[in-house]
C-alpha cells in the first residue's frame, strides 16, 4: 500500500473536557473533511493529509485569549509530524 | 556484529554452568499439552538418574495437570533426535547438557 | 464576539526559543568538542550539523513551568475529592486494580529510568536543541513517576499489591520482563537510547501501551488514573516528537546512519513489542468492562497509524517497516489469551490476582476472537472448569523456562501453528541460549556479549539469589504478603470489597486493610 503525504491520514487525540471542547469544535471548523470519534476520555480528530488548529478560532468559541502553548494541556497523543507550532498556529502533516 | 560500546566489553555469562556446582539446568517442553503453558526448568545432578528425574521432578510437575497419566507412551527428544532414556541412565549418560531441551509428547 | 487587542509582545514564539537554546550555546574553546561531548561518536552515527534539529515545541523555561504547575494543579484537585468522597468504591470491581498493580510495578519505575536517562541525553547531546528537549523530557518522566504513585497510594490504603512496587520491580520474575527492556535501553549509548525509548517506546508503541491503561481507567470508574494518565499522555505528544525529530534528524545527517538507524528500529520494535504482550492481557483478561480488543488494539494504533502512516513517511529515507513484524500481527489472534493462561497459573507468585474468565466475558472474547478463542483457549477454561469444580485450582507447581531476551516465559507458539511452543536455540562460546521467537533470537545473536548478561529470575532462583530455595522464601524476598497474588475470588481484595458494598454501616470502610 503507497499513499502520498497529501492525503494519507494525520490524527490528534484530545483529553474530553470543558474547556477543550472549544478546541475541539474550532479544529472541526477549520479542517474541512476531518473526522470526529469519541473514545472513552477522549476525542479523537482525523483528517487527510493535515491538521490545522489556528489560535484565532479557538479564541472565537472560547472567548478568551488562548496561546497555542495551551494545546499542550489539551493534547494527549498525535499521528503525523509536527511541521509548525508557532504564536498562530499548530500544523500537523506528514513530510512525504 | 559486536556491541558497540565504550571500553572493553567482556562479561561472564550469568547463568553459567559452574554457578550450579554439580547440578544443571534442564528444560522440559510439554508438546501437544496446552494445559502447561510454557516449558519448565528444573535444576538437576548431573549424576541424577532418569528414574529419579521422572519421579522426583517431572512427575510431580506434570500430575497438576488432571489428565496427567504416568503410564502413558511418550516420545523423548533431545537435541531434534528421539531418545529412549532407561530408568538407570544418569541425565549425563544421555546426554543431557546445561540448559537443554527435552521435549515430551504423550502419543495417542 | 470580539476579544480586546494582545498587547504587543516583545519577542515571537521562534525568537524566544532561539535565544533560549542557540544564543545559550557556545563553540568550546580549550576543550576540543569530543572531550565535552565524548559519548556521541563511538556508535558510528555521523553528524554534520547539530543546529538542524529543532523542537517544533518551541518551548521556553516560562511555557514549560506554566502548564507543568497547571497540569499538575489539576491533577491534584481530583486526588482530593476522590480520597474524600471514597472514590475507590466507585470502581467497576476490585479485580479491576490488578491493571493498576502491574502498571505501579512495571510501568512507573520506567519512568523514573526515562527520568535518569533524558538527564543524561540533556547533558550529552552536542545540539543545544535536543538538550533542552531531553531537560524537559527528564522533568517529565519524574513528574510521572511521582503523580503515579501519589495517585496509586490511594489504593494502597484498601487493597493488596500496591506496597511493594519498586522491590518488586527489581526481583519479581514477570516484572523482569519491562526492568530488562529498559536495562538494555540504558546500558545503550545515547543515540540507540533515543531509538528505543524516544522513537520506538515513545511513538512506535505508545499508544498501544498507555492508552488502553488510560481507556480502561477511564472505562473501569477510576477516575484518578485517568487524570494522571491524559496528564502525562500530554506530555507524551512532545515525547513522541523529540523521537519522532530524532529519527529524522539522524536520517538526513548521513546516509551512512540509515542502516544503524533501521538495525535498532528492528531491534527496539521486537523488544517493545513484546513488553506490549503484558497490556495485551490486561485489556481482554484483567478489565471487568472491556474497551477494546487487543486485536482491535493493534490493528487501529500500530498497523493503521504506524505501519500505514509513519512507515510510508519514513520509506523516503529508506526505511522499512520493523523486521519481525509479520509475526507480531499474526500473533494478534492469540496473543493475550497465551499470555494471559501463563499468569493465571503463575499468579500465585505474582502481586496481583487472576481469575476464571466466567460466561460473559468468554462469550466478550469469543465475540472478539472469533478465530482462535473457541477452537484454541475455550477447552482449556472448560477443563479448568472441571478441574475447579473437582478442587483443583491451577497454579504451576514449579519454574518456568524464560526467553534469554525478553524473559518471558517460553509461551508464544510457531507464527503458523498455535498449538506449538516456539523453541529457538542459539549456542555462545560453548553455551546454550534459548529465545522465545525468530525476533529475540535475532537480538540475541546480534549482541551475545550482552544478552549472556541477563539476569533471569528462574536462574538466580535455582542459584539460591532469591531468598531461599522454597516459593515461601522467594515470595517473602519478593516482599509478596497475603492478599497480594493468587486467585481473586475468596482473595482479602474481593473480601473487603463484598463488605464494603453490602454494609449499611459504612464507617468502618478501610480499618481492615
Ligand atoms: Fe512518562
Ligand atoms: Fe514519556
Ligand atoms: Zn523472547
Amino acid at each position: 500500500m503507497s499513499t502520498t503525504a497529501a492525503t494519507r491520514p494525520v490524527g490528534v487525540d484530545i483529553q474530553e473536557s470543558e474547556t477543550n471542547r472549544s478546541v475541539v469544535e474550532a479544529i472541526e471548523a477549520t479542517n474541512e473533511g476531518c473526522t470526529v470519534q469519541h473514545m472513552p476520555g477522549l476525542v479523537r480528530i482525523t483528517a487527510p493529509g493535515r491538521l490545522v488548529v489556528t489560535r484565532e478560532s479557538v479564541e472565537e468559541r472560547l472567548g478568551r485569549e488562548w496561546e497555542t502553548h495551551e494545546f499542550q494541556l489539551a493534547i494527549v497523543s498525535y499521528f503525523g509530524h509536527i511541521k509548525e507550532w508557532d504564536d498562530d498556529e499548530i500544523v500537523i502533516a506528514w513530510d512525504h | 556484529m559486536a556491541v558497540n560500546s565504550i571500553g572493553t566489553y567482556d562479561f561472564p555469562s550469568r547463568s553459567r554452568q559452574e554457578l550450579y556446582g554439580d547440578d544443571q539446568l534442564v528444560h522440559v517442553w510439554f508438546q501437544e499439552n496446552m494445559w502447561f503453558c510454557a516449558s519448565a526448568c528444573f535444576r538437576a545432578p548431573k549424576a541424577m538418574t532418569w528414574g529419579d528425574f521422572w519421579n522426583g521432578l517431572l512427575v510431580p510437575y506434570a500430575e497438576e495437570d488432571p489428565d496427567f497419566d504416568p503410564g502413558a507412551r511418550r516420545v523423548w527428544t533431545l537435541h531434534g533426535e528421539v531418545i529412549e532414556p532407561r530408568d538407570d541412565q544418569t541425565l549425563e549418560e544421555i546426554g543431557v547438557e546445561h540448559k537443554d531441551v527435552i521435549g515430551m509428547r504423550v502419543l495417542a | 464576539m470580539t476579544i480586546a487587542p494582545k498587547a504587543p509582545r516583545k519577542l515571537t514564539m521562534k525568537q524566544r526559543y532561539e535565544a533560549l537554546t542557540r544564543d545559550l550555546d557556545w563553540e568550546p574553546s580549550y576543550v576540543e568538542t569530543s572531550e565535552v561531548f565524548p559519548y556521541t561518536e563511538f556508535e558510528g552515527i555521523k553528524i554534520h550539523d547539530w543546529s538542524k534539529w529543532e523542537d517544533p515545541f518551541r518551548l521556553t523555561v516560562d511555557a514549560y513551568t506554566k502548564y507543568q504547575a497547571e497540569k499538575d494543579k489539576r491533577l491534584y484537585a481530583v486526588l482530593d475529592g476522590f480520597a474524600q468522597s471514597q472514590g475507590h468504591l466507585s470502581l467497576t470491581e476490585a479485580s479491576y486494580l490488578n491493571a493498576m498493580k502491574l502498571f505501579l510495578q512495571g510501568v512507573t519505575p520506567l519512568e523514573y529510568q526515562a527520568h535518569r536517562n533524558f538527564a543524561y541525553l540533556a547533558r550529552h547531546l552536542n545540539g543545544p536543541g535536543p538538550r533542552f528537549a531531553a531537560l524537559c523530557q527528564s522533568i517529565d518522566e519524574m513528574r510521572h513517576t511521582q503523580t503515579e504513585i501519589h495517585t496509586l497510594s490511594n489504593y494502597n490504603k484498601y487493597y493488596g499489591g500496591f506496597h511493594n512496587y519498586l522491590e518488586q520491580h527489581d526481583r519479581v520474575w514477570y516484572l523482569s520482563v519491562p526492568k530488562s527492556f529498559f536495562d538494555d535501553a540504558l546500558t545503550a549509548g545515547p543515540f540507540e537510547f533515543l531509538i528505543a525509548i524516544g522513537f520506538s517506546f515513545e511513538y512506535l508503541l505508545t499508544n498501544l501501551l498507555f492508552v488502553p491503561f488510560m481507556s480502561g481507567a477511564s472505562f473501569n470508574g477510576d477516575l484518578p488514573t485517568m487524570t494522571f494518565g491524559f496528564s502525562a499522555q500530554s506530555d507524551e505528544s512532545r515525547h513522541m516528537t523529540l523521537g519522532l525529530e530524532a529519527i529524522k534528524f539522524l536520517l538526513e545527517q548521513d546516509e551512512a546512519n540509515v542502516p544503524i538507524v533501521q538495525a535498532w528500529i528492528d531491534k527496539w520494535f521486537w523488544r517493545g513489542y513484546r513488553v506490549t504482550a503484558l497490556v495485551a492481557q490486561m485489556l481482554d483478561y484483567m478489565l471487568p468492562r472491556k474497551v477494546m480488543s487487543w486485536k482491535e488494539a493493534f490493528e487501529l494504533y500500530f498497523e493503521e497509524q504506524m505501519l500505514g502512516g509513519l512507515f510510508q513517511d519514513l520509506a523516503f529515507y529508506g526505511i522499512t517497516p520493523p523486521k519481525h513484524v509479520e509475526h507480531a500481527i499474526a500473533e494478534k489472534e492469540v496473543l493475550s489469551h497465551q499470555v494471559y493462561w501463563t499468569l493465571y497459573q503463575f499468579s500465585h507468585a505474582a502481586a496481583f490476582t487472576t481469575t476464571f474468565p466466567d460466561a460473559e466475558a468468554q462469550s466478550w472474547l469469543s465475540d472478539n476472537y472469533p478465530g482462535t478463542f473457541d477452537k484454541l483457549y475455550k477447552p482449556l477454561w472448560d477443563k479448568e472448569a472441571r478441574n475447579l469444580e473437582a478442587g483443583g485450582r491451577h497454579f504451576v507447581r514449579g519454574l518456568p523456562q524464560l526467553c534469554q531476551v525478553c524473559q518471558i516465559p517460553m509461551l508464544f507458539t510457531e507464527p503458523d501453528d498455535p498449538t506449538t511452543i516456539c523453541q529457538r536455540h542459539s549456542e555462545y562460546r560453548g553455551e546454550k541460549f534459548q529465545t522465545c521467537s525468530d525476533g529475540c533470537q535475532w537480538i540475541f545473536e546480534r549482541e551475545p556479549e550482552k544478552y549472556v548478561q541477563a539476569w533471569l529470575p528462574v536462574h538466580q532462583i535455582y542459584q539460591g539469589n532469591c531468598g531461599g530455595p522454597t516459593v515461601p522464601d522467594v515470595l517473602a524476598w519478593y516482599g509478596i504478603q497475603e492478599g497480594d497474588g493468587g486467585e481473586y475470588k475468596g482473595s482479602l481484595d474481593a473480601a473487603h470489597w463484598a463488605r464494603w458494598h453490602d454494609a449499611a454501616d459504612h464507617s468502618h470502610i478501610g480499618s481492615e486493610a
